[in-house]
């Protein structure tokens, strides 16, 4: 069994099991388990507008996912994605709802700053941790706490909405990722053009870690730090880098989320999507394609755990409580890979034994 | 790749049509089903959400219906829409929404979802820009004279400390709690006009917090006010109300004059530091929850008030243990010339503070 | 015959290996048994069996002739069965008395007097010269190597299993283990030692029995065996054991190091005025006990380490204050003495490891983007050249080659760097004596090649190989330099301990 397939069957094998976990919690809670999860896939596909809302659940998730796995890469633990979006959605929108420009030039506008807010955001980490080797995790938690109260003076203080000193103001048609036709067409679904800057990013990553040099020196200061110092690689600039790349990431997520999902954004809430990316970016192995798909399955639970939950009774935290099981399952991968090949070796013994002892 | 790709469209197809078939038997067959949206905070907010969902628990007592509530995760528009969609498609085809943030919202799914009743609390239909109103024949908006029960409350307190100072929390700054604020400084002034009190309110000390939700930053505003000398704290709040109730409950304790005028219901239990004292003074009380009862029982009737906006009852509560007879007898007075127009209460900001 | 413990036909398997296959080992009582074979023969699986620290798929284990079946380690203390491991398990700011008794609480009451009392009894018994009350901080490598042994005393241990035991020593200690383990047979106790130093049995072990790739080979009498036939049998093959050199034609100096101080880890200097220069054409062998200065010396003159004063010049150059990577492209290569920690990323492919240094550069890659065609040619050309065997070539993952194959890689790409001065830093350590050879052969055709090599290694033998002359280094300065001619291993043994030629030969 490769590398590869070894990764996507534990994968699988942690979802299947987070899904076996939830139905017993359902029959614990007196609840039918088959008749939650019948709700739970129809609540995904039942209609266009539900299907495609799974995507356009799912497309933040791909992009805050893809910011943890990025630094993951590089052996950085990003817990401040919720930060750098935030900050990344506070430059989209601020531009959004302030700068006069044609859709045409706004969009790009809003994503470069919001590309460059939530990169500024990592940057900070990344550099505390270079220069005065303060732990990743701490400063970035740190950050997410920073942006939260900047956010809190920031949204009444420049872009409110009227009448609401906890909301910005509803951004104009030409500043919004939706496109008026395919959410008419979907009979009013949140795919936005996200899910499209969220392919194009996930397509990005994977080719500059497989095919560039920068790939190749931030994975190398991320499987050996001290062997990337040895060969001669800048392992402080490498650090810095990856947290700019991967606040920029969870940035795009902002503004995908602020301005594509929602239309807004809110005071005193940090994003949870940048927490999920956490789990995401477990559940895909760190890698683009996974993180792709495991998002999507997570946009899947998200969008509609309301339907069953509307229509069972079954509380919506039971599909939380799936997420946080599978990450439970694939964070202790070694138990489940061990497992694996537990069972591949008995059946092989069985193999041997039913030819009879050939040696 | 591709063939990933048509395999997923092909399943996506398929379930469509599954789970289509099922749909209309279940609704038909069923009662009524009737669905709340909570605005921020949660379901037992001792205010506005927990108001409106009492009404709707109350007309499930006299007819046949099913009810259910969802939370949203956030307060956006997106959330509020999912929360309704997910309503909407699990048959739900009565909703109330509490909050004037579900106006935007409203003004959408009123037509995305024509066959749906929806009753809006404190607010009316509206685009984003504000451009366009629009309450469609089904959706009912609901508002309330807050001013009203603001003035009443301010009088009646005024009169039971007769001088001192007072002051004002509120949550966000929107109409509705605008309203209460402006009622309750017209009403003290009132007092000190008519009945001789010397009742100070400063601007300083009229604060809106920000959120309905923040019970610590509640505390401590309160803490604050009371620190410079205010004995009552009228607090229109929500969540962040509770903070200031529970501010005022440890200073009773300890013997100062720490009085709250409660807000939406009555909240005298809500207030009770020891046996059966509490520090709310009075409650201006809003009847949230008839929104959904009276709309329900004429939905019953087919009586759907549809396109419509009505102005419900306000008030002060019935009993108020911590009210003088002075205090009493000059609320009742005045609630007889408010009922009579006799006296005018403005609810816009006018020379107030704001 | 009696013998005290019997393994027989001893079959363990790991997913994908087969660590020992049918192997049998009969210990006679009174005797020093050597259990030779390369690394990865299978020969600390085979005594973690014994030890219960894994359990045998198939076989038979006997003690004084009984069946036994050893669950856990504590199993084999109860048997009388002790193993001193290469990594001593010893808490360092502990006496010896406490570490001594520390896990064995449970069976007597915690009585500190009587028992420092009997370590030093045994101490005297056994000729050990302990000091109960020492800290084991305070005290040297070869006396806490000690402390393990009377650890298995202490226990009545009656069989005591060495692993690796001289790996960490100096040759003067190695001659007082010698001695111990001596003392250790006069008093009736028997030795299991497990080693791939052929000297070591020839001067102390009775029997020999020699295993290759999990498979057991055979059991010899040393006395009646040459080093030769043992090794033999351990390869697989002849083996040559003295690298072929001609003289060295030493030319103009490539390395120039000018009263350099560097600072160890613990923030004291770790090494003082250091001076030393090494010509091209030869090979500096820089001799000591571990952790006198070594790695400050090389990681100063690589830039993994600050310099606190001094100047080195390579071919002329200052390049103390440069970056690692301008280091190298002034003509500089290094084999670092850990191939796991600096000398390869093991989540990478080999291919991608033989361009550590090179990916940058054209051809490579070009404007950022890697050129996998080049790096594939690169590192089949080198992995060719330097005899490196993988699964899957150049696809392979690095962790899932041999450490022979391991340090070939690593050894082929810095040489194939062509660089003026080769810095290799322990380049054989932990190789079986097929890679060992062979890479001697490489650092000696460098030499022949004109090029600088500063060879820094912790075993004598080797520095006494390939040296043309010898830097002794102790307590982080410079003793001496000698030419190999002028010198032996007892020398260089007692001025690794930091004694000065001039005070020796008063």
């Amino acid at each position: 069994m490769n590398k590869k397939n070894s990764v996507l069957v534990r994968s699988l094998l942690a979802t299947g099991l987070g899904l076996v976990a939830g139905a017993i919690m359902m029959l614990f809670i007196g609840a039918n388990p088959f008749e939650g999860y019948f709700y739970l896939v129809k609540g995904a596909f039942m209609s266009v507008e539900r299907t495609f809302n799974v995507v356009g659940t799912g497309t933040a998730l791909v992009l805050t996912g893809l910011s943890v796995a990025f630094a993951f890469k590089t052996g950085l633990f990003n817990i401040g994605a919720a930060g750098q979006m935030l900050i990344g959605g506070l430059c989209a929108s601020t531009v959004g709802l302030l700068v006069p420009l044609p859709r045409i030039a706004l969009l790009p506008t809003m994503f470069i700053a919001a590309a460059l807010g939530g990169g500024l955001w990592g940057a900070v980490p990344g550099v505390l941790k270079a220069k005065f080797n303060v732990h990743e995790v701490v400063a970035t938690i740190m950050m997410n706490w920073i942006a939260y109260w900047i956010a809190f003076y920031y949204i009444p203080t420049f872009i409110k909405a009227e009448f609401m000193t906890t909301e910005s103001a509803l951004l104009p048609a030409k500043a919004s990722l939706k496109i008026p036709w395919l959410t008419e067409l979907t009979n009013g679904s949140y795919i936005n053009l996200g899910i499209i800057i969220a392919i194009a990013m996930v397509i990005l990553i994977k080719f500059i870690l497989d095919k560039t040099t920068l790939g190749y020196e931030l994975k190398a200061v991320g499987y050996n730090r001290d062997a990337a110092q040895y060969a001669g690689i800048k392992v402080n600039k490498n650090i810095i880098l990856s947290m700019v790349i991967a606040g920029a990431l969870a940035g795009l997520a902002g503004f995908v989320y602020y301005c594509g999902y929602s239309q807004n954004m809110q005071i005193g809430k940090l994003p949870s999507l940048g927490f999920d990316g956490i789990a995401v970016a477990l559940l895909g192995a760190s890698s683009p394609w996974g993180v792709l798909a495991a998002a999507m399955f997570f946009g899947l639970l998200h969008s509609a755990k309301g339907f069953m939950n509307a229509i069972t009774g079954i509380p919506p935290q039971i599909s939380d409580t799936i997420i946080a099981i599978i990450i439970y399952f694939t964070a202790t991968s070694l138990f489940i890979e061990r497992l694996i090949k537990k069972v591949i070796a008995r059946r092989k013994e069985k193999a041997k034994d039913a030819k009879g002892g050939e040696d | 790749m591709k063939r990933v790709v048509v395999f997923l469209l092909a399943i996506m197809f398929i379930a469509n049509f599954a789970f289509a078939g099922g749909d209309q038997e279940e609704s038909s067959s069923a009662s009524l089903k009737v669905g709340m949206v909570t605005d921020a905070g949660t379901i037992d907010d001792k205010s506005f959400n927990q108001g409106t969902w009492e009404g709707i628990l109350e007309a499930e007592k006299d007819m046949d219906i099913s009810t259910k509530y969802l939370k949203p995760v956030g307060t956006t528009e997106a959330d509020y829409m999912k929360e309704i969609g997910n309503l909407y498609d699990a048959g739900f085809r009565f909703m109330v929404t509490p909050g004037f943030k579900f106006e935007t919202t409203i003004f959408q799914v009123q037509d995305k979802y024509p066959d749906c009743k929806f009753v809006l609390i404190d607010g009316a239909p509206h685009n984003a820009d504000w451009s366009v109103f629009n309450t469609a024949d089904n959706t009912v908006s609901i508002f309330f004279a807050e001013h009203e029960s603001g003035f009443l409350a301010g009088v009646a307190s005024a009169l039971q400390i007769k001088e001192g100072e007072m002051g004002f929390i509120g949550g966000m700054e929107i109409p509705p709690v605008q309203k209460f604020n402006w009622g309750f400084q017209q009403g003290v002034a009132y007092a000190n006009d008519k009945y001789g009190t010397t009742v100070v309110l400063n601007a300083e000390n009229i604060i809106y917090q920000g959120t309905f939700s923040d019970v610590a930053a509640g505390q401590q505003l309160a803490a604050q006010m009371y620190d410079k000398g205010v004995s009552v704290i009228f607090a229109a709040a929500g969540g962040v109300g509770v903070g200031a109730i529970n501010e005022a409950k440890t200073r009773m304790a300890a013997g100062e004059d720490a009085w709250i005028v409660g807000v939406d219901l009555d909240q005298y239990a809500d207030g009770i530091y020891e046996g059966e004292k509490s520090v709310i003074l009075t409650s201006a009380m809003k009847h949230i929850e008839l929104a959904g009862y009276d709309t329900l029982i004429a939905e019953s009737k087919g009586e759907f008030p549809g396109g419509k906006t009505l102005y419900l009852e306000v008030g002060v509560p019935e009993v108020n243990p911590n009210l003088g007879e002075a205090a009493l007898a000059a609320m009742e007075e005045v609630k007889t010339k408010i009922e009579a127009g006799d006296i005018e209460i403005s609810d816009v900001v006018g020379d107030l503070f704001p | 015959m009696e013998y005290i413990i019997e393994m027989i036909d001893i079959y363990k398997e790991f997913p994908g290996v087969i660590a020992n296959n049918n192997i049998t080992l009969r210990l006679k009582k009174g005797e020093v048994h050597a259990l030779l074979g390369e690394n990865g023969a299978g020969k600390s699986t085979l005594m973690s069996i014994l030890f219960g620290l894994y359990h045998a798929d198939r076989g038979t284990i006997k003690v004084r002739g009984k069946e036994v079946n050893i669950q856990n380690p504590n199993v084999a203390y109860d048997l009388g069965i002790g193993m001193v491991h290469q990594h001593f398990q010893l808490v360092h700011n502990f006496t010896v008395t406490e570490n001594i008794i520390l896990g064995s609480e449970g069976k007597q009451i915690l009585d500190r007097k009587t028992a420092s009392k009997k370590i030093k009894d045994l101490s005297v018994r056994y000729g050990l010269n302990i000091n109960p009350n020492d800290k084991i901080e305070d005290i040297s490598v070869g006396m806490q190597q000690r402390v393990e042994i009377l650890k298995m005393l202490y226990r009545d241990a009656e069989v005591l299993i060495f692993d690796e035991p001289t790996a960490v020593l100096t040759p003067q200690e190695i001659i007082e283990l010698m001695n111990i383990i001596r003392n250790l047979i006069e008093e009736g106790k028997s030795v299991i030692l497990i080693t791939h130093k052929l000297k070591e049995i020839k001067l102390i072990a009775d029997r020999c029995t020699i295993i290759r790739r999990g498979k057991y080979i055979g059991t010899v009498d040393v006395g009646k065996t040459t080093t030769g036939e043992m090794a033999k049998m351990m390869v697989g093959r002849e083996v040559l054991f003295n690298v072929d050199k001609d003289e060295a034609k030493p030319g103009e100096v490539i390395l120039e190091i000018n009263d350099l101080n560097v600072l160890n880890s613990r923030k004291t200097l770790g090494l003082k005025n250091f001076s030393l220069s090494v010509k091209c054409g030869e090979v500096m062998g820089v001799a000591g006990v571990e952790g006198n200065g070594q790695t400050e010396l090389v990681e100063a003159i690589t830039g993994l380490r600050k310099t606190e004063s001094g100047t080195i010049h390579i071919s002329g150059n200052e390049i103390s204050r440069l970056s690692i990577r301008k280091r190298y492209e002034t003509g500089l290569s290094y084999i670092p003495e850990d191939r796991h920690k600096h000398g390869l990323i093991l989540d990478y492919t080999v291919g991608e490891n033989m361009i550590m240094k090179l990916y940058y550069q054209e051809p490579y890659s070009k404007r950022g983007i890697l050129n996998p065609t080049a790096i594939e040619e690169h590192s089949n050309k080198v992995m060719e050249l330097f005899d490196v065997r993988a699964g899957e070539g150049n696809m392979s993952l690095a962790s899932n080659l041999s450490g022979g194959n391991q340090q070939k890689a690593i050894v082929g790409r810095e040489i194939d760097m062509n660089p003026d001065l080769l810095i290799a830093f322990q380049p054989t350590r932990g190789l079986d004596v097929g890679a060992i050879e062979y890479i001697h052969k490489r650092i000696i055709e460098q030499r022949d090649a004109g090029k600088a090599v500063l060879l820094v290694s912790l075993e004598l033998d080797e520095i006494l190989d390939l040296s043309d002359r010898v830097a002794v280094v102790a307590g982080g300065e410079l003793i001496d330099v000698v030419n190999i001619e002028d010198t032996n291993e007892n020398e260089l043994g007692l001025m690794m301990t930091g004694v000065r030629r001039e005070d020796m030969h008063e």
